[in-house]
This record gives C-alpha cells, structure tokens and sequence, in this order.
C-alpha cells in the first residue's frame, strides 16, 4: 500500500487537477450534464407513462348486471362467488339509484331527459376491479363467461376490445421504451467516454514527465478518478436540476407529472459518481498500457 | 546476496549493456551494443542523429526493452522486469532531455519536488533538500517561476535539477544541450560535471563530438545502431580522484545491492 506521504500528495495532485482544468472540467460536465439529462428525462417519462398505464388498467372493470328485482340473498350470494376468483381485486355493488345520479351527473344540463323516464331504468351492478398483475383480457374473459350463466345474473359486459388493444399497447410501449432506452444509455456512455479521453489527451505531457519521474501507476491514477467522480456528482446534479426545471415546466400542461423520489435522487447521483469514476479509470488505464 | 563495502576509489560497474540489438521498422536501431558504466564515471556517447542514441538510452530506462540482449541497472535486469518495477528504477535514476519535459503548469519548486513526491519522500524533508538543490543549479531565487518564464538554459537547469532530486547512482542525458546556444551549453555541461564530482555516473548523449572532444572523458562513439570507437578512460588519475570519497561509493553500493531480489519476488521498498 501506498504511504501516508504518497496518499497526501495523490489528494493535492487531485486537488491540482480539479482547479487547473476548471474550464475543461466545467465544459465536460456541462456535456455529461445534458447527455444525463436526455436519460433522466426518458427515464421519467418511462417511469410516467407506466404509472398512467396501470392507473388505466387498473380502472378497467367488468360489469355484472343483475337481472330486475333480484333479492338480497342472491345478490351476496353473486358477490362471494365473484370474490372467490382469483385474480379479482375488488367487487363494489352499485345500486340502480346510485347508477342513475352517476348518470345524471355525467349528463350534467341534460339531465332533464331522463325525468321523461318516470321509473329508473339501470339494473342493479357489480363493478369487478382487476388485480394489476393479471393477465387482464384473459381474467376478464374467464369472469365472463363463469358468470354469465349464475343466477341473478342478467348480463356481464366489459370492453372486450379495448382491453385487448390496451395490453398490446402496454406491450409496444415497453418494448419500445427498452429499446430507446438501451440506445440513449450507450450514447451516454459513448460521450462521457470520449471526454474523458480528451481530458487524459489535454494532461497527456504531465502524465509522461510523471512515468519519466518514477510516479506508479496509482499515483497518477488516482487523481484522474477521484476527478470522475465528482465529474459525474456535478453533472448529474447538473442533470437533475435541469430536469426539475424542465419538469416543474411541464407540469403546468400535464398536471400529476411525476418527479423522482428523493432516494432515486440520490441513487442517480452515487450512481454516477461510480460510472464517473470507473470511466475515468477504464480511460487513463488503456492510456498508462500503451 | 553479496554485500560488501566498496572502498574508496574502487570501481565497480553500476550499468551494463549487454549485446543489446534492438529492430525498429525494418533495419537495425540497434545491433550488439556492450558497455558498462563504473560508478561514478562520466561518459559521452557520441554518434550522428539516427544512430540509436535516445534508443539505446530508452532501452537503459526502460521505456522500451531490446529485443535481444539485455540491460542492467543497479540490480534491475531489463530480462526480467515486471511493468511494475520500472517506476521503483525510474526514482533512482535521473533522466534529461533536449526539450526539458517540465510541467508547464508547475512553478520550479514544484517541478522539481514532483521527482521527490512520487517517491514518498516527507515535504518537510523536501523543502530542506529543496534548498541544497536549486541552489546547486542556481535557480534557488527563481523557485516560484514557471517555465515559460524560463530561457532555455534555466529550463534545463530545472530539469537537471529534478533529475538528481532522489541522489541517483546514474544520470542518463539525451542530448541535454541540443537546444542550447554554445555559452549557455558551457554551463550546463559544467553542471553535469559538478553533479559528476558529486558522485553521480553521467551517461549523456550527444551529436556534437567537436563539444566533448576537448574534457577528455570516455567516449562511446555510436553510428547506424553499432559502437565503432569507445575510448575507455575508465582508470584515469584525477577520475579516481573526483570520486574518492566515501559518500559516492556508497551511493553506487545502494544502487546495486539494495534492490537485488525485489524484481523477482515482488517485494516493495525505495
């Protein structure tokens, strides 16, 4: 191990380092601050999308309609049957009174028609929630067709197609999304890893004269990556504070955006305080074995 | 391991080219190339540009190794050097060279210490032997100035300074005075010399055989990758003198035995 002389002067090497380069350092983490800004942004916008998605899927019911007139007594009956499948989240009962204000309400000014109705014509109904982890058209079909046939039972609707059309467009989404986002992350890498080669090519003559001395390979090395990972801490808060702006502005257009939780935060940070780190190890490394 | 004193005056090869061949390109850099170095020596090679100087220098610190023969220094066997010991070789021998290699963004002092720093040395001690240094090459009021405030001479005075910083056994100088006019070459060639007395073997390269001619020291003439002449002058009188002290002797004796072994089993230690 090195002594504690050489641990000293590795850190004012570092220190050397952080303030010599301030403008070649500042512009690498303005450029490593943007490219992490593009991946945090698709990241957030992954992370949102998927929140509305199962929000949408969750909202997805199958409705059991009750024939006119059924008795209490069937009518639990139906509701602990629905409970005893599987992949059934919630069953709520909702009355033909209640149905008939939802109604009204929805129809709002022109809810002066259904006074033409007299008497309420909406059956009694099951609202069945889905459990998100099921497979929801499947579920729903099974739902479907087990109580179609039960007693009380008058009919049992869900939008067949909708739900279908819903799960391949989950799928397309993710799909995608990987895709993008295996792209965006190699493009990072890719110029977080050439600026850093330009950094070790700017200090290329120090790092000669310093083998020339007799300095090991730690000793130089290890300015380099201490310098990598408070590049990466700088510009992924760089990137963060950016995104936050960006976010707090998107927020007035899309209100219920989403920002990262303050343990993603920090785990984005220490994140890239490593790549940083390791980056910059990887580079000057390849440079010291040539 | 053989430890014994080296008395005063008594010789004793601290470097050693043995029929070293080295192929760059094409043809022969380097062909059979033997010749050892005595502690305390001060030896000219000589020969053309292109005639293998800097190569053959590099090959004796170990930047490059030959593809035949092999290169001793001290105790480190070019045959068997681990990448990891160059810079344990590199502490303990100076290196100069025609365009300085000075860090352009470190003032003199700094320059200098760097040489002492990456060997661990203490900064208290470094700024005591700081003072014995500059002020042996003459820059001890220039210490705060960076290089680009230097002339050519001074920069090279620096460099000569950081190259003797950790008291090595061998100077290596590649061309040290080729950008040098002939007043401020005079000067330099001075300070080697001092350094010499000092006990430090010189080893310096140069083009200019008319310059060398006139000190009387050995001369290894180099010319297409082969040594044509080299005037031993190995036993001379007032040589033996220059080195009769003990300090020197001892230099050379660390030079050559502290380090036996380390290269093979990995031990670490400066």
């Amino acid at each position: 191990m090195a002594g504690i002389n050489e641990a000293k002067y590795m850190l004012g090497e570092s220190v050397r380092m952080l303030k010599s380069g301030k403008v070649s350092n500042l512009i690498s983490v303005i450029i490593m601050g943007f490219s992490l800004l593009v991946l945090v942004i698709y990241i957030l916008v992954t992370l949102n999308v998927s929140i509305i998605i199962e929000k949408g899927m969750e909202e997805m019911c199958v409705y059991v309609y009750l024939e006119d007139g059924v008795n209490n007594s069937i009518t639990e009956d139906i509701r602990e049957k629905l409970l005893e499948i599987e992949s059934v989240r919630r069953v709520v009962f909702v009355s033909k009174d209640k149905a008939l204000e939802k109604f009204r309400e929805q129809l709002g000014k022109n809810s002066d028609i259904l006074e033409e109705l007299g008497a309420n014509p909406l059956p009694d109904a099951f609202r069945i929630q889905m459990k998100p982890e099921s497979n929801a058209s499947v579920a729903m079909e099974k739902i479907a067709q087990a109580a179609t046939g039960w007693k009380g039972v008058d009919d049992v609707r869900y939008g067949k197609k909708w739900v279908e059309k819903g799960e391949k467009l989950v799928k397309g989404f993710y799909m995608t999304g990987l895709a993008l986002g295996l792209i965006v992350f190699l493009s990072v890498i890719f110029v977080i890893s050439n600026t850093v080669r330009l950094s070790i090519l700017s200090r290329r003559e120090s790092v000669e004269i310093m083998k020339l001395v007799g300095a090991t390979n730690m000793y130089i090395q290890v300015p380099f990556i201490i310098e990598g990972a408070i590049q990466g801490i700088v510009s992924s808060l760089l990137a963060m504070a950016l995104l936050w702006g960006v976010c707090s502005f998107a927020g007035r257009y899309l209100p219920g955006l989403g920002f990262f939780r303050f343990e993603g935060v920090i785990g984005f940070i220490i994140l890239c305080a490593f790549l940083g780190s390791i980056g910059s190890f990887v580079a000057i490394r390849k440079f010291l074995k040539r | 391991m053989l430890v014994y004193e080296i008395m005063p005056g008594e010789k004793r090869i601290i470097a050693g080219v043995y029929h070293l061949s080295k192929v760059l390109g094409r043809h022969f850099a380097l062909q059979d190339i033997n010749f050892q170095l005595a502690n305390g020596e001060f030896v000219f090679l000589v020969g053309p540009s292109g005639a293998g100087k800097s190569t053959l220098l590099r090959m004796m610190y170990m930047d490059d190794i030959p593809d035949s023969g092999q290169v001793i220094m001290g105790a480190h066997v070019s045959t068997m050097m681990k990448r990891r010991n160059i810079p344990r070789l590199r502490r303990r021998i100076g290196i100069v060279f025609q365009d300085f290699r000075l860090i352009e963004d470190r003032n003199v002092f700094e320059n200098v210490a760097l040489a002492m720093k990456v060997a661990g040395i203490g900064i208290t001690e470094i700024k005591h032997e700081m003072t014995n240094i500059l002020t042996r090459v003459g820059l001890y009021h220039k210490r705060y100035e960076f290089p680009g405030a230097l002339s050519g001479g001074e920069q090279q005075r620096v460099a000569i300074a950081r190259a003797v910083a950790n008291k090595p056994a061998v100077l290596l100088a590649d061309e040290p005075t080729g950008n040098l006019d002939p007043m401020v070459t005079r000067g330099i060639l001075e300070l080697l010399f001092k350094i010499n007395s000092g006990g430090t073997a010189v080893l310096m390269a140069t083009h200019d055989v008319e310059l060398v001619k006139s000190f009387g020291q050995r001369i290894i003439y180099l010319q297409d990758g082969k040594i044509v002449k080299d005037k031993e002058m190995l036993f001379r009188g007032n040589l033996r003198e220059s080195i009769s002290n003990s300090r020197v002797d001892h230099r050379a004796k660390k030079f050559t035995e502290h380090s036996i072994g380390e290269d093979y089993d990995g031990k670490r230690g400066r």
